[in-house]
């Protein structure tokens, strides 16, 4: 019990630091791909730390709230999802509480910047909403795959089962293919940086945000790519004790960056269509393979 | 004797409502509230129990009119009351307006008189005729505003017939076998019954409940009805009249027809409940899709009703414990959260003039924060956000399906979820954020009558979202009656022998998050307010009253879908109209006018039956 009230207070810490640390990596990484030097790894702590003292405007109280929903969604996702084993509240709530649970990040966005009234930010939310309709259908496919071949909904139970090198990807290499090839769209990097587009629309949803507001979504950013990458993990790569976790998660994630970042920005209907196409047919083929096995 | 003064009560009240209404209107008003709320009383005193009274010993047929009350009809009855109730509280000052409110208010409690009725029949022969003065008032309620909502009402009242007489057809076929229509000797009776006739009796009975519950490809009468219905009666109309196809469902598969004898039908992998299955499955895409591209608020939400159907008819078609939970439960999440978004649609139009077109509004949270807030608790309820109520619904068939083995079907289920979002987050998006346009400036908070219904609806919502135990209780009663082993619960969500569901640590985690955050947010440096015109547009200035982005809100994903998403059926059943109509047109020639004709008409007849007759003695 005292051991999982103390997991409940340093989870988050965790994945706010791996979290942080992505974020610093992967500018350092797509600036020595494009043959520049980069700001240092400790990038976004200084921003951070600058951002909370800085001026911001406000357009209302829903404004407020939804960026706070928005991280605060996200900060409870971590306790949900196994971290090397560790999931303090997965006794509470299985895969699809997690599903759900995921859609609090987006909505708060939505609302808050809804009550922004930026043409900007409408654009912004539009094409979140679509992009995301877009890598849900070969999202839920690998998703249900992996939940037919191991007739669970318990995350647990699923990284439990791949134990002793026997990882689902070696089971199910069509979902996890399919995870892969919609990873940038749903950490919203390239060549799926659709949304934000600092370049056509000033960064969309965030485009009234300044202050603590800049601040709080780029820790939502954080704990963002830290759950979709530890999804990606407990799903396909066996889990493992924290340390080993967190080393395939920096694999995935560099991976996924040497591969997207070379690419220019998808236009959305584009990144729908691709969506809709490669992986989603893998991830169909894999659940096909998966309903006929299990 | 205690189920005869409720439905007494609820008949008598819409007929004195009337008589009252030519005298004060004052007086009928609260009469109408009063009756209304007699009957929730009258049906919350009748929680737990078990009555069955015969109340009319028809003179013929040998048959009696019998009511009785079991959970299942407690279950109905009590959302039946609940929703008739609120709606009639928010008609009082949304209907100042309109004219013959005498008709309205009598029309209103004489719909909920007769659900009552449906729900507490003890037999076939009560519940049709309940279901005739239900589907009647019905029809004058959809086209009380006249013009357009005419059409709307006679596309209705046409489906409905056709609904109405295949029931009338299994329940003359069953009078004919057996000589009764009381479910409890029928419930007995049938499990001797050959499967044929069982899959006869299904189907005739789901052409019936299934074209009130518009599921597909029986649904288009919905979206014009929803739409051109005054908005109380939409809530009503949307959230309980058309789930009293949900009943039907439910009491003649399980209460009646039996798990055992619908697990008989079938060959192979083809088996009743599958084709069901699908058919819920199609009502859900085809819904939660259609509704994305809705411009009219109330049509979006009229989509949604038919998507959201589907997910109960999942549910209910799987037959095992976990699935039919779902299904009655989300059947009454479904219930409280749509009454609450028509509510809210009901409480823009009256105070924007009776605006219904989602690319005309904009930015009312300002002026309207109660109805916002009903607004957002309503649509987080439509989609099934943790800490809302369709949230457990919906996992509870999530759950069913992949347990079940059936991930293609949970597929089209959470799909249809995803799809949702869309289109609910531009019904919020349009109506209340985005730029207020100048139109609107003066526009006021709805009045206290309207807003009692709206903070109701959102507390139960939030209510039954944090403790689904409550309803879920009466579920598993529901299914104890039904022999089927009963969903074992707790309060906060689910034992840990069925599954991982802990409603309260979510909400815990989520509420120490939030305050957190919120305590970090508040130390750091303090943020200035600034109106809706001062904000970054790159240096251009946002023009006034042209800030309507939500306008195809969804263009790429329109001109990706939109083409594979024409309402195929509607077009059939208009070019069945178009084609009997020519061939009817054909048949008219017989009738030239002529009495000449006629009487060679006459001539000929003999002729024929004289030359027969021969014909007959020659051989």
């Amino acid at each position: 019990m005292v051991i999982k009230a103390v997991w409940i207070i340093v989870l988050p810490i965790i994945a706010f630091i791996i979290g942080v640390f992505f974020l610093g990596l992967s500018r350092k990484v797509i600036a020595r791909i494009h043959r520049r030097y980069g700001p240092p790894i400790y990038q976004p702590v200084i921003d951070l730390i600058k951002l909370m003292n800085q001026k911001s405007i406000s357009h209302g109280r829903l404004f407020d709230m939804g960026v706070i929903l928005s991280l605060a969604g996200s900060i409870v996702l971590v306790l949900f999802i196994p971290f090397g084993g560790i999931a303090p509240l997965s006794g509470s709530g299985d895969f699809l509480v997690v599903l759900y649970l995921m859609l609090l990040a987006p909505l708060g966005v939505a609302l808050s910047g809804g009550e922004g009234a930026n043409p900007n930010i409408s654009i912004g939310i539009s094409r979140k909403m679509m992009l995301s309709l877009g890598y849900e259908v070969p999202l839920l496919f690998s998703i249900l795959a992996v939940m037919t071949y191991y007739k669970t909904t318990s995350l647990v139970e699923i990284t439990k089962a791949q134990q002793h090198l026997s990882w689902g990807v070696i089971y199910l290499p069509l979902p996890a293919i399919a995870y892969f090839m919609i990873l940038p769209a749903m950490l919203g990097i390239r060549p799926f940086d659709i949304v934000s587009a600092p370049q056509e629309i000033s960064s969309g949803p965030s485009v009234e945000y300044g202050g603590r507001y800049l601040a709080l979504m780029t820790v939502e950013h954080a704990f963002h790519t830290f759950i979709v990458l530890a999804l990606f993990v407990d799903l396909f790569l066996g889990g493992g004790n924290p340390f080993t976790f967190f080393v395939k998660m920096l694999v995935v994630f560099l991976l996924g960056l040497f591969i997207h970042a070379v690419f220019p920005r998808f236009r959305i209907d584009q990144a729908i269509k691709y969506c809709w196409k490669w992986p989603s047919i893998l991830a169909l083929a894999g659940l096909v393979i998966a309903y006929v096995v299990a | 004797m205690q189920l005869i003064t409720i439905l007494i009560v609820a008949f008598l009240g819409a007929g004195i409502v009337y008589l009252i209404g030519k005298i004060s209107g004052k007086a009928r008003d609260i009469l109408a509230v009063l009756a209304s709320l007699i009957v929730v009383i009258l049906v919350s005193l009748a929680y737990n129990q078990k009555i069955y009274t015969s109340f009319y010993p028809l003179p013929f047929l040998n048959l009696s009119l019998t009511l009785r009350i079991d959970p299942l009809s407690w279950f109905f009855a009590i959302a039946v009351a609940g929703i008739g109730f609120l709606s009639i509280l928010f008609s009082l000052e949304y209907m100042k307006h309109y004219q013959k409110l005498d008709f309205y208010y009598s029309m209103m409690l004489f719909v909920n008189a007769g659900m009552l009725g449906v729900v507490l029949s003890a037999d076939f022969l009560s519940l049709y005729i309940f279901w005739e003065i239900m589907s009647w008032s019905t029809y004058l309620l959809i086209s009380y505003k006249g013009g357009k909502a005419v059409g709307a009402g006679l596309k209705y009242i046409v489906m409905s017939t056709v609904g109405s007489i295949a029931m009338l057809f299994a329940i003359v076929s069953l009078y004919t076998s057996y000589g009764t229509l009381e479910f409890s000797s029928l419930a007995s009776l049938l499990q001797t019954a050959s499967s044929g006739y069982i899959l006869f009796l299904l189907i005739m009975f789901i052409i019936g409940f299934g074209i009130k519950n518009a599921i597909w490809p029986l649904h288009t009468w919905l979206p014009d009805a929803h739409a051109e219905a005054v908005s109380p009666f939409s809530a009503v109309l949307s959230g309980i009249l058309v789930r009293i196809g949900i009943y039907g469902f439910v009491l003649v598969m399980y209460s009646i027809v039996g798990l055992n004898l619908l697990h008989k039908l079938g060959y192979g992998l083809l088996n009743f409940n599958y084709i069901l299955c699908w058919i819920g499955a199609i009502s859900i895409i085809i819904g939660t899709f259609i509704a994305l591209l809705q411009d009219d608020d109330k049509r979006l939400l009229a989509w949604h009703a038919i998507g959201q159907g589907g997910y109960m008819i999942l549910g209910i078609s799987f037959g095992t414990t976990l699935g039919i939970a779902g299904g009655i439960f989300h059947t009454l999440n479904h219930c409280i959260y749509i009454a609450l978004l028509f509510l809210v649609t009901g409480a823009v139009e009256y105070r924007t003039g009776g605006v219904r077109d989602l690319n005309q509004l904009g930015g009312l949270i300002k002026k309207m924060p109660v109805t916002f807030i009903g607004g957002l608790i309503g649509i987080s309820g439509l989609i099934g956000i943790p800490l809302t109520n369709g949230f457990v619904s919906k996992w509870l068939i999530y759950k069913t399906l992949i347990m079940e083995k059936h991930p293609f079907l949970a597929f089209v289920a959470l799909i249809g979820t995803w799809g949702t979002i869309l289109s609910v987050y531009k019904f919020l998006h349009n109506i209340f954020l985005g730029q207020l346009p100048e139109k609107y400036k003066d526009v006021k908070e709805v009045p206290w009558a309207m807003r009692l219904p709206m903070i109701i609806l959102t507390s139960v919502i939030i209510l039954f979202g944090i403790l689904p135990g409550i309803p879920l209780n009466v579920i598993s009663g529901i299914e104890r009656s039904f022999g089927i082993k009963p969903l074992s619960t707790i309060i906060f969500g689910m034992p840990r022998e069925i599954g991982e569901l802990n409603i309260i640590n979510i909400l815990a985690a989520i509420v120490v998050a939030g305050v957190f955050i919120y305590l970090i947010f508040s130390l750091s440096t303090r943020s200035r307010r600034v109106n809706q015109y001062d904000n970054y547009a790159a240096g251009s200035f946002i023009p006034k009253d042209k800030y309507q982005y939500s306008v195809r809100f969804y263009d790429p994903v329109y001109r990706i879908i939109g083409p594979y998403l024409r309402d195929v059926v509607d077009d059939f059943y208009y070019w069945l109209v178009e084609k009997s109509k020519s061939f009817f047109q054909g048949v008219r020639q017989i009738y030239t006018g002529n009495v000449n004709t006629y009487a060679l008409y006459i001539l000929l007849f003999l002729a024929f039956l004289i030359i027969t007759k021969i014909g007959w003695g020659l051989w």
